[in-house]
This record gives structure tokens, sequence and C-alpha cells, in this order.
């Protein structure tokens, strides 16, 4: 499973034979890791300011030699591991997977969704918006908030907007 | 003689009164001047270090209709900044951002919506960091100190020199100079809306573990269609904008997608620094049905004010967290040329 992730993200295999992959992402949680760290691996190659210029070429030894080191850091899960080799992966660089790691979620799931499905226009009103707007117009107070937001939008979409 | 040295020496202590008085008077005003640039200061401190600290904490949001509990943790590290706000009342909706991006996820029924959006003014980086243009709408007062999530706090009070734009009370963290609390107000001295920490603490880590959503295995991840902003630096043939509100300036221009419009509108926002104004601009459109709502009309809801009317064939649309009076004002500002 997780050789056939590393191909599809490699472009050794076609999207149109990768369906059964993504629905497998998608409902498998161990595999929806990998696929996001994979392409979190592939992220921190491309994107490079923070990592140093033989980072690649360290990564790669450190997967040859240990391909659980993007799993849990081993010294936490199995101290008979303690003073591995591994364990000193620097957590600057897991720090870093990190960082990647929502805006890559972002991106994964994107890049899942526009194979899988499109989404009608009503689906897109945040749902607590939708419900009762009586006069203020929901769509450009759906507008004024994602453009010019005050405090409290991001975590209230306009709920209960009645008089 | 005798009434020589009283006149004398009723004329030395006068002018030892008058002298007094008069150095009174100025170590009076430079001590309200000095305190008033420091209040200042404490502001601007607060403004920035809502970016430069690195902290963790629940905060609760309120308005008139509802509250909500959110976790912050927030993190710089010297160049960037990385928040992730949980929301643990209701929906778990998680906001993250990275500098200015944020991504929502949101989930709705068996899927979990994410959108991207433009950050500013999070709480509680609500103040800009540079105070000039709200230096000239409001003025500073200090309050009493108060105790804020277990914190020693300072009172501030930022009031509007007039009434286009409400009022806020901030409670500052004495020691941290971090903002715990907001309140909102309008003239009659009625809460609009609230937004404060319930508990706060330093953050002492440098791991980004914490930076990633919890994903949901069990649903299917949505990427919102992103509305496509187009930002417009055209000077319109057929509109033009006069006298805006005091105190207010224009921040933002774009032509954008508005959700159940065939056709592209006019988005600009307006600003004091602190609360913002959008003005939507479209040409009409006939009623699709005649039981369909006329969006035309103005109202106050919450904190929120809105104002719609039609001018020469184009439908202008106010929406923003200021008192009625802004919006119209606004609207009233959009002149169209013959």
């Amino acid at each position: 499973m997780n050789e056939q992730i590393s191909a599809l993200l490699d472009g050794e295999i076609a999207l149109t034979d990768a369906a059964h992959l993504i629905t497998s992402v998608q409902s498998n949680r161990q595999a929806a890791e990998t696929w996001s760290q994979y392409n979190l691996i592939g992220d921190a190659m491309r994107d490079t300011p923070s990592f140093s210029a033989n980072f690649k070429h360290n990564l790669m030894l450190k997967l040859d030699q240990e391909p659980t080191v993007l799993s849990p850091n081993p010294a936490l899960t199995n101290p008979s591991n303690a003073g591995n080799v591994q364990v000193d992966a620097p957590s600057k660089i897991h720090a870093g997977w990190s960082i990647a790691a929502s805006f890559t979620a972002v991106m994964v799931v994107g890049w899942m969704v526009m194979h899988q499905q499109t989404l009608s226009s009503d689906e897109l009103a945040p749902a607590e918006v939708a419900q009762n707007v009586p006069d203020i117009p929901a769509e450009y107070l759906i507008a004024h908030q994602a453009s010019a937001p005050s405090g409290g939008a991001y975590y209230i979409q306009s709920v209960g907007y009645t008089k | 003689m005798l009434l020589y040295k009283v006149m004398k020496m009723m004329h030395f202590v006068l002018a030892w009164l008058f002298a007094s008085t008069t150095l009174f008077a100025s170590l009076t005003f430079s001590v309200q001047a000095a305190t008033n640039d420091a209040m200042w200061q404490t502001l601007q401190k607060a403004a920035l270090a809502a970016h430069a600290l690195s902290y963790q904490g629940i905060f609760i949001y309120q308005t008139g209709q509802q509250s909500k509990s959110v976790q912050i943790t927030h993190f710089f590290n010297g160049s960037g900044e990385f928040s992730r706000n949980v929301v643990l009342d209701g929906m778990p909706r998680e906001v993250f951002s990275q500098g200015h991006d944020l991504v929502i996820f949101s989930p709705k029924n068996e899927k979990v919506i994410i959108e991207k959006r433009r950050g500013q003014n999070m709480f509680p980086a609500i103040l800009p960091t540079n105070l000039d243009s709200v230096k000239t709408s409001y003025s500073l007062r200090a309050g009493e100190s108060e105790r804020v999530a277990g914190r020693q706090t300072q009172i501030f009070f930022l009031e509007p020199k007039d009434n286009l734009r409400y009022g806020y009370k901030f409670w500052i963290d004495t020691e941290y100079g971090l903002l715990l609390k907001s309140v909102m107000f309008n003239s009659r001295n009625e809460m609009m809306d609230s937004i404060g920490f319930s508990q706060i603490g330093l953050l002492n880590t440098v791991d980004l573990d914490w930076f990633q959503p919890k994903i949901d295995s069990k649903k299917n991840y949505v990427m919102e269609d992103e509305v496509v902003t187009i930002i417009d630096n055209s000077v319109s043939k057929t509109w033009t904008i006069k006298d805006l509100p005091a105190g207010y300036h224009k921040v933002d221009q774009m032509i954008r997608m508005v959700q159940g419009k065939s056709a592209a509108v006019t988005h600009v926002i307006f600003s004091d620094g602190l609360s913002s104004v959008s003005l939507f601009i479209e040409p009409a459109t006939k009623p699709i049905s005649k039981h369909k709502k006329s969006k035309f009309g103005h109202g106050v809801i919450g904190n929120t004010s809105f104002y719609s009317s039609l001018h020469d064939n184009y439908q202008i649309t106010v929406v923003g967290e200021v008192p009625e009076a802004t919006v119209i004002q606004i609207a009233n500002a959009v002149v169209f040329k013959k």
C-alpha cells in the first residue's frame, strides 16, 4: 500500500488507475497518514529555505536505514529503541514537517476532491449562515466577512442573524 | 511704611501664587501628555505582543446571540507566526493561520469543508500595529486594574470621538503586555460583543507538532471553491466616492463573485483602523420571483449594520460592524457620474 502511494506521488501510476488508492486513502487512517507524510516529504524537498542543503541526502539515508522514522518517534513509543541511530532525527526537521502538515493536508484533500466530486453552490454556504437570514443578505455578509473580517467572524459564521 | 511692607508682601505672595499656579498647571499638563503618550505606547505594545509572543489559552467570544469558547495556540519563532484556533463549543471548527494565510476546517454533515481566507485582526491581535488612524478617531483613557484569566490587567477605554464607530474597553496584561479582553460598546453603552481569555499562559516550546488539523478519517474533506477576487485599481466611469464619514479611508477594492449573483460585483473596503465596512456596487437586476424578498432595506443586527438601496440602476449595499449612521453615510458617499 505504502509503495503504491509513493508510486502514485512519483507519477509512476496513472491517476486514472489510482481510484482504488484514493478511496482507500480516504477510508484508512494509516494510509491517509502515509499519504500526507509522503506529500510532506515531497513538499519539504521542493520547498527549501528551512532545510539544509544536504537535507534530501540525509533524509534518503534515514529512510533507507529506518523506514519508520516518519511515524511517531521510536524513542517515545518503544523505550528499547532508545539509543538507536534513528532516534537523533533532529526535532527541527520534525517541526518542519508539522508546519507543512496542515497546509499540505489542505492540498492533498483538495487534490482528492478534484478527482472525486464537485460541490453544488448551496453546499458552499457556511452551514450556520444559511439557516436564518431575514434581513442582512447572507451573500454580502459572507463576502464582507471573508475579505474584511472582524474579531469573531472566524469562529462564528454569523449564526442566528435574527432581529 | 507698614502699609508699603504689607503691600510688597502681598505682591510677593501673589506673584508666588501666580508662578506656582502656572508651574503647577504646566506640570499637570506635561504629566498628562506623558501619561497619554504612555497609554498609547501600552496599546502599541499590546498590538505587537499579540504577534510576537507565543501563548496558549482559551478565550470566549460573545455576542448578543451566543457565545463560543476557542482554544488558541499561537507561536512566533522569530520570523513567522503560526496559530491554531479550535472552537470548543458546537461544531468543532478549526482555524489555522500562518502569517496572513488562513485555512478553516468546518464540519458540515458528513463532510469537512476547507475554506481559505485572508487573515487579519484575529484575537488577540485586533489592534493594528500602526495606531495613527486609530488616534485620529478615538481617544484613550485609563481605567482601573482588574484580574482577568488569573492575570493582573490594566483597563483602557478607547472612546470614539463621534458617533460613527463603536467604543472599546480593553484589559491589558500588566506583565506580558498582551490584550486579554476586549468589549465593544455602542453609544448607549450597550455591549455589542466581547472577546476575552478565561485562561492564558505563555507557550514554552519550539515544537510545531500541534500545528495540524485533527483529521476525522470517516469524513470527506471538501475544498471550498475559491471565490475569485481580482484587485481592482481602476477608476470607474460610472461612479465615484465623495465625502466619506470622518476617519474612514479606502483600504481595498476588488471585483468578486458573490454567491447567487451571475455578474461580478465591485467590493470596496473602508476602515478607520479598527472597524471595517464593505461597500458592494453592482448593476441592479429585476427580482426573479415576486415572492423573493426585496434586498433593499436597512437595519442593525447584533454588532452589524446593513444598508441597501438603488441608485441610477445600480444596487448599493453596505455592511459593517459599525453604527447604522456610518453605513448610510458610506452608501451616500457613492456619487454617480452623469
